[in-house]
């Protein structure tokens, strides 16, 4: 198998926006074209992330839609849906494709489109990644799935909701030094914490905010990336899935499918979560994130929330943990997300993060996790 | 004769059964006939094993909390519903159900509460729910 470079990232503004999904993505993809210096004409495929534009904008057949507004119309190209996780199948596939001989560049990127919709309508949306007979019936949102994981991870580990709150502020206090984050501005526990019941006993603030946006990348071969300025090379790309069935997980504390596709990627990379120097992961919620600190290996299971407490996540701590600020403050257009966490861990292995610069970062890992808990992408990258 | 000709829709539990006797107040889970593992419907293969045989199993319907949450703020479809109560049940012969909360007062909910299958329909669609044990 060949090796893999990022060459070119971009990323649009990330909050309420006029624009389709299909023009975000475009004005992110042309950023990340001429952030790689790499002529559109020799793209030969994209690899696209879109969840809910059936239903917010009232368009499937997205990728090509895509393509055709970047002016790029006659590539190959496929749309990735895997809930959340959409960009990050996307770019694993798309690591394949230049991996395997078969290209060598490729764009990759997703956009979404949610906030021209009343909230009632896109919760209703989010919730068809659960399951449509046993569980959407019930009136179970996507707030609720990780409600249920909240309240099993307190009863096993006594996770608090001061802990869970910790992430936020957290999240929030990194979001103020990335111009791109939908939110930028500091908060306290106490704002998270008498925040709106929104599923107990995930609060308003427990939540990440619905998004507008869009992000890409340009992925090449490592012939190409030699000869470009600054290449981030892509050590690793697994997937996992799991039961799609609330009632067929075993044990709501755990995202197996976070720990079956990190345990994946650190075996394709030959190194451990210990040699990780930052981390972009999938705080959907403020409990996804201590959770998946712990499916990564970087905490024991139940430690998750001692160390979102204890500073241990945050930057300047011992492993930092969403410094772009996580969707949370940065903000969740699902089908851009997994690109969008990709561009953040390029710029910071680049050493391009300004102020929120993890300093000396020399490996990366992306966690990208979709709806019920029933996808899972994980990707390593290093400087060299 | 192939594990596979002889094994085509052997439990009979389609999802539209399962939910239509759940309906009438019946839950009827389905065993590997290969293994023994116990499901819920609908399931082709044995994750377990491997196999294509099932037989249906009737499933007291008893059985006690794992995890809740009370949705506030619902989906379109369910707003007039809320605030409600959504579990994961883990019935007695070791299966587990997601369904709604009822005639629990949302402040007595608990890890580890007993509960016993009832059957209700929320907007014309047969679902699951647990009351009071
Ligand atoms: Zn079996």
């Amino acid at each position: 198998m060949r090796r893999v470079a990022v060459i070119g990232v971009g990323v649009t503004q990330f909050g309420r926006h006029e624009r389709t999904s299909a023009e975000l993505f475009a004005e992110a993809a042309a950023d990340a074209l001429a952030d790689a210096e790499m002529p559109a004409a020799r793209v030969q495929a994209l690899y696209y992330g879109n969840v809910v534009g059936g239903e917010t904008e009232k368009q499937l057949h997205t990728g090509p839609q895509a393509a055709s507004v970047l002016g790029i119309p006659t590539v190959p190209t496929t749309r990735f849906e895997t809930a959340c996780a959409s960009s990050h199948a996307a770019f694993r596939h798309a690591v394949m494709e230049i991996a395997s001989g078969a290209s060598d560049v490729v764009l990759v990127g997703g956009a979404e489109r949610v906030l021209n919709v009343p909230t009632a309508d896109s919760t209703e949306y989010f919730a068809y990644a659960s399951d449509a007979s046993w569980e959407q019936t019930l009136g179970l949102t996507f707030p609720g799935v990780f409600a249920l994981v909240a309240r099993a991870h307190m009863h096993k580990y006594g996770t608090t909701e001061e802990q869970m709150a910790a992430v936020a502020v957290k999240n929030h206090k990194h979001g103020v030094l990335n111009p791109k984050a939908q939110f930028r501005k500091e908060i306290t526990l106490d704002t998270v914490l008498k925040s709106p019941m929104v599923a107990d006993p995930l609060k308003l603030y427990d939540c990440c905010p619905f998004t507008d946006g869009g992000a890409a990348l340009v992925l090449v071969s490592e012939e190409v990336a030699r000869r470009s300025r600054r290449p981030i090379w892509v050590l690793a790309s697994a997937a996992a899935s799991d039961w799609m069935l609330i009632g067929d997980k075993r044990d709501l504390s755990r995202v197996p499918a976070t720990e079956r596709a990190a345990a994946a990627a650190y075996r394709q990379a030959g190194i451990g979560p210990h040699d990780v120097d930052v981390v972009e992961l999938h705080d959907c919620f403020t409990i996804a994130e201590i959770v998946a600190t712990e499916g990564l290996g970087l905490f024991e299971p139940g430690a998750g929330g001692l160390a979102a407490e204890k500073g241990w996540t945050s930057l300047g701590g011992q492993i930092p943990v969403n410094p772009s600020g996580g969707l949370k403050a940065k903000g969740h257009p699902i089908g851009a997300t997994g690109a969008a966490q990709i561009c953040e861990v390029v710029t910071q292995l680049r050493g391009e993060a300004g102020p929120r610069q993890v300093e000396g970062a020399r490996r990366g890992l992306t966690h990208t996790l979709g709806g019920n808990t029933a996808t899972v992408l994980v990707s390593l990258f290093g400087r060299e | 004769m192939s594990e596979s000709s002889q094994g085509k829709d052997t439990s009979g539990v389609t999802l539209g059964r399962f939910f239509a006797q759940a309906r009438e107040g019946a839950l009827t889970g389905i065993r590997c006939v290969g293994c023994g593992a116990l499901a819920v419907p609908p399931k082709e293969l044995c994750p377990e094993c491997g196999a294509r045989r099932w037989e249906p199993v009737p499933l007291s319907g008893e059985g006690t909390i794992a995890s809740y949450t009370v949705i506030r703020v619902a989906p379109r479809g369910h707003a007039g519903d809320a605030p409600y109560a959504i579990a994961a049940v883990r019935l007695r012969e070791g299966v587990s159900l997601l369904g709604r909360v009822v005639d629990v007062p949302l402040e007595a909910l608990a890890v580890g509460l007993p509960v016993r299958f009832r059957p209700i329909v929320v907007k014309d669609r047969p679902a699951i729910a647990f009351g009071p044990a």
